[in-house]
C-alpha cells in the first residue's frame, strides 16, 4: 500500500472531492555515495564561510536573496513560507480545457491521485466527467510552501494531478538560430522521407524500451566486483550526409528490410 | 541566443543531421544562497575524508555502489564512462510513433535541438525533418546520453524547431496498486450534471493567462523586508472540506453559479476581456479575485477558497 504524501480536497464549483496525493514517479537511476578514492574514507559535505575560512555549524547558517552583487536580503523559513500560496489544503479548479490542447512541454511532475476519506462518489463522479469530455481541470496546488499550476485529468481509471510550468519559463525557439537552406527540401525528398517515417511508424510502447545505461553500469559494477578491468569502447563519428538523396533512399531500403 | 549543452547529430536511417542542444525552460526560480548570519559572507561547501578529516580534492572523488553481501565496489571517472560504450554523441532515432499516444506522465525535460554549421546539406536534412515531423504529427523516438544518464526522447517540431523531450522508462512510473479509485458509478443524471459544469467553467488552454503567483509573492516578500517591514506569516489552516452530502444538490447550485451572471457564461467566456463596471466576480480566477481582496483589504483573504473571496467581495 503506497504512502500518501499530500491529503486535501479538489474543488470545482460547490462540489469538495477529498484527495490523497500519490507520487507517480521513482528515478532509477543508479546512485552511489562519494568516497575518498584513496582510502574509501566517506566524504563529508561541511559548511565554511567564505570569509573567516573556517567551518560553519547548521545553527549559524540562514538563506538570503541577492538583491545587488554581494548584497543580500535574509529570509527566514517562515518568512519564505509567507509566500507560500493556499495552505488549507484545497485546489480549487478555476476551470476546464481540453486536455490534448496541454503541450506537453508544459508538463512538469505527475501524481497519482486517489480517493480520500468519504470522497469515493465524489471522486468517481469528478473522474467518469473529466474522461467522457476529455478535459483537464486547471487549479492552483501548494506544496512544501510553495505553489504550482496544476492540471487534473484521468488517467487509467485515477485522476493523475500534473504540475505545470508557466508560459514565461518556457524559451521561445525563434529566439533559437535554425538557419533556412538556401535551397527547401524538393517534394522528392519530402516524399522520400515521409515512406521512411511511415516504414518506421509504430504503435507507442514505452515497456518496449529499457534503460540500457542502467544496466551497463550495473555490469561494470559487478565486473569490477569480480575484479575485472572495465575499459571504455571508442565511438566512430557519425557519417555526415552529403547526398540527402541517396540517404533517404538507402535508409528506405534498409528500413524495409529489416521489417520483412 | 542560449548557450548549447550538447552538440552532436541525430541519425534516423541513414541520415544524419549535425546538431545542437538547448534548453527548452529558463530558470526563472527565485534563489536563496546560504549565508553565515554572523558576517553575512557566502557558505561555501568543501568535500572532506571522514576516516583521516582532510579536505578531498575533486579529482580524487570515488563513486562507491553497496553490492548486496559482497561489500562495496569503488568506481573511478573512467570506469563509469565505460558504461557508456553506446553513442553518446548521437540521437539515434529508432521509430516514429503518434505524439498523442504518449501518456504525459513519462515527459521529463524540455529541449530545442538547432542545426550546427552552415553546410547545405545539414541545413536541408534539419529542415526536411521539421517539414515531415509536422505535417504527419508524429514525433520520432530514439535514445540519447546527456552526461551519465541515458534517456528515451521524443523529437517533433515546436516553434518551427525540433523540439526533444527527455522521458521516463517505463519501470520509473509507479503502479497504482492500493490507490483507492472511487465509490459507486454516477447516476445518469449526476453525471450529465458533472459534465454540464465542466462545460460551462471550459475554456481553451491559453498557458499565457497563467502567472507564477508563488514567484510575485517570493519577491514581494524579499522587497518588504528590504525596506524592513514586518513579514507576517499566516497561520496554518488544517480544516478539511468533507464531500457535500448531496452532490445533485451542489453540483446543481455550482451549475447555477457558473450559468447565471448575465448571458455570456458559456465556454469561452473566461478567456474574454471584460469591462471592469459591474464586472461579475464569479468569472474572475483565484489570483484575480485575491488581487481585488488585497486592494479591499479583506481580512483572512490569504485562507479563502475562491467562492469564499467571491463572498467576501460581494459583500
Amino acid at each position: 500500500m503506497p504512502r500518501s504524501i499530500w491529503n486535501g480536497t479538489v474543488a470545482f464549483g460547490l462540489v469538495s472531492v477529498p484527495v490523497k496525493l500519490y507520487s507517480a514517479t521513482q528515478s532509477k537511476t543508479v546512485h552511489f555515495r562519494e568516497v575518498h578514492l584513496q582510502d574509501g574514507g566517506r566524504i563529508e559535505h561541511r559548511r565554511f564561510c567564505s570569509k573567516e575560512d573556517r567551518e560553519v555549524p547548521y545553527e549559524e547558517v540562514v538563506r538570503g536573496f541577492e538583491v545587488a552583487p554581494d548584497e543580500y536580503v535574509v529570509l527566514s523559513d517562515d518568512e519564505r513560507k509567507a509566500a507560500a500560496g493556499d495552505i488549507a489544503h484545497r485546489i480549487d479548479i478555476e476551470h476546464f480545457v481540453p486536455a490534448d490542447e496541454i503541450d506537453p512541454i508544459y508538463y512538469e511532475k505527475t501524481y497519482h491521485v486517489g480517493a480520500g476519506k468519504d470522497g469515493e462518489d465524489a471522486y468517481r463522479l469528478l473522474h467518469d466527467a473529466l474522461h467522457g469530455t476529455h478535459r483537464a481541470g486547471i487549479g492552483r496546488f501548494t506544496y512544501h510552501d510553495r505553489e504550482y499550476l496544476t492540471a487534473v485529468r484521468a488517467r487509467d481509471g485515477l485522476l493523475a494531478l500534473h504540475t505545470l510550468r508557466f508560459a514565461d519559463e518556457l524559451v521561445d525557439g525563434h529566439d533559437i538560430d535554425a538557419p533556412e537552406p538556401r535551397r527547401a527540401p524538393d517534394e522528392r525528398e519530402v516524399e522520400m522521407a515521409r515512406r521512411l517515417v511511415d516504414t518506421l511508424h509504430e504503435d507507442f510502447d514505452p515497456t518496449r524500451y529499457e534503460d540500457e545505461y542502467r544496466e551497463a553500469v550495473l555490469e561494470v559494477i559487478r565486473r569490477k566486483s569480480a575484479g575485472e578491468e572495465v575499459r571504455p569502447d571508442e565511438e566512430a563519428p557519425a557519417a555526415e550526409s552529403d547526398d540527402l538523396m541517396a540517404a533517404l533512399q538507402a535508409s528506405l531500403d534498409g528500413a524495409k528490410a529489416g521489417r520483412r | 541566443m542560449p548557450r548549447s549543452l550538447w552538440t552532436g547529430s541525430l541519425s534516423f536511417g541513414l541520415v544524419n543531421v549535425p546538431v545542437a542542444l538547448y534548453s527548452a525552460v529558463r530558470d526563472v526560480d527565485v534563489h536563496f544562497h546560504q549565508l553565515h548570519e554572523k558576517d553575512g559572507a557566502r557558505i561555501e561547501t568543501r568535500r572532506f575524508c571522514a576516516e583521516e578529516d582532510r579536505e578531498v580534492a575533486y579529482e580524487d572523488l570515488g563513486h562507491a555502489y553497496d553490492v548486496e553481501d559482497d561489500g562495496t565496489v569503488i568506481l573511478t571517472e573512467e570506469d563509469l564512462a565505460a558504461a557508456a560504450p553506446r553513442k553518446t554523441r548521437t540521437i539515434d532515432v529508432q521509430a516514429f510513433v503518434d505524439l498523442q499516444d504518449v501518456d504525459p506522465i513519462l515527459v521529463d525535460h524540455p529541449y530545442f535541438l538547432a542545426p550546427t554549421g552552415d553546410a547545405e546539406g545539414n541545413l536541408r536534412a534539419y529542415r526536411l525533418l521539421v517539414e515531415v515531423l509536422r505535417t504527419t504529427d508524429r514525433a520520432a523516438l530514439g535514445r540519447f546520453v546527456l552526461r551519465t544518464k541515458e534517456y528515451l526522447v521524443l523529437v517533433r517540431v515546436r516553434d518551427d524547431r525540433l523540439s526533444l523531450t527527455t522521458m521516463l522508462f517505463h519501470d520509473e512510473v509507479r503502479p497504482t496498486d492500493g490507490i483507492e479509485g472511487g465509490g459507486r458509478r454516477p447516476a445518469k443524471g449526476e453525471l450529465q450534471a458533472a459534465v454540464g459544469l465542466i462545460e460551462a467553467l471550459s475554456t481553451d488552454w491559453d498557458p499565457t493567462r497563467y502567472r507564477d503567483c508563488y514567484r510575485e509573492r517570493l519577491l514581494d516578500v524579499i522587497r518588504r523586508k528590504e525596506q524592513d517591514e514586518r513579514i507576517t506569516v499566516p497561520a496554518p489552516a488544517r480544516e478539511q472540506t468533507s464531500a457535500p452530502a448531496d452532490i445533485m444538490a451542489a453540483l446543481r447550485a455550482s451549475l447555477e453559479r457558473a450559468r447565471g451572471g448575465g448571458g455570456d457564461g458559456g465556454p469561452g467566456s473566461g478567456s474574454e476581456e471584460k469591462g471592469d463596471g459591474g464586472q461579475d466576480l464569479d468569472d474572475l480566477s483565484r489570483d484575480e479575485l485575491y488581487e481585488r481582496a488585497k486592494e479591499a483589504d479583506v481580512p483572512g483573504r490569504s485562507k479563502m477558497s475562491k467562492e469564499e473571496l467571491v463572498e467576501a467581495l460581494k459583500a
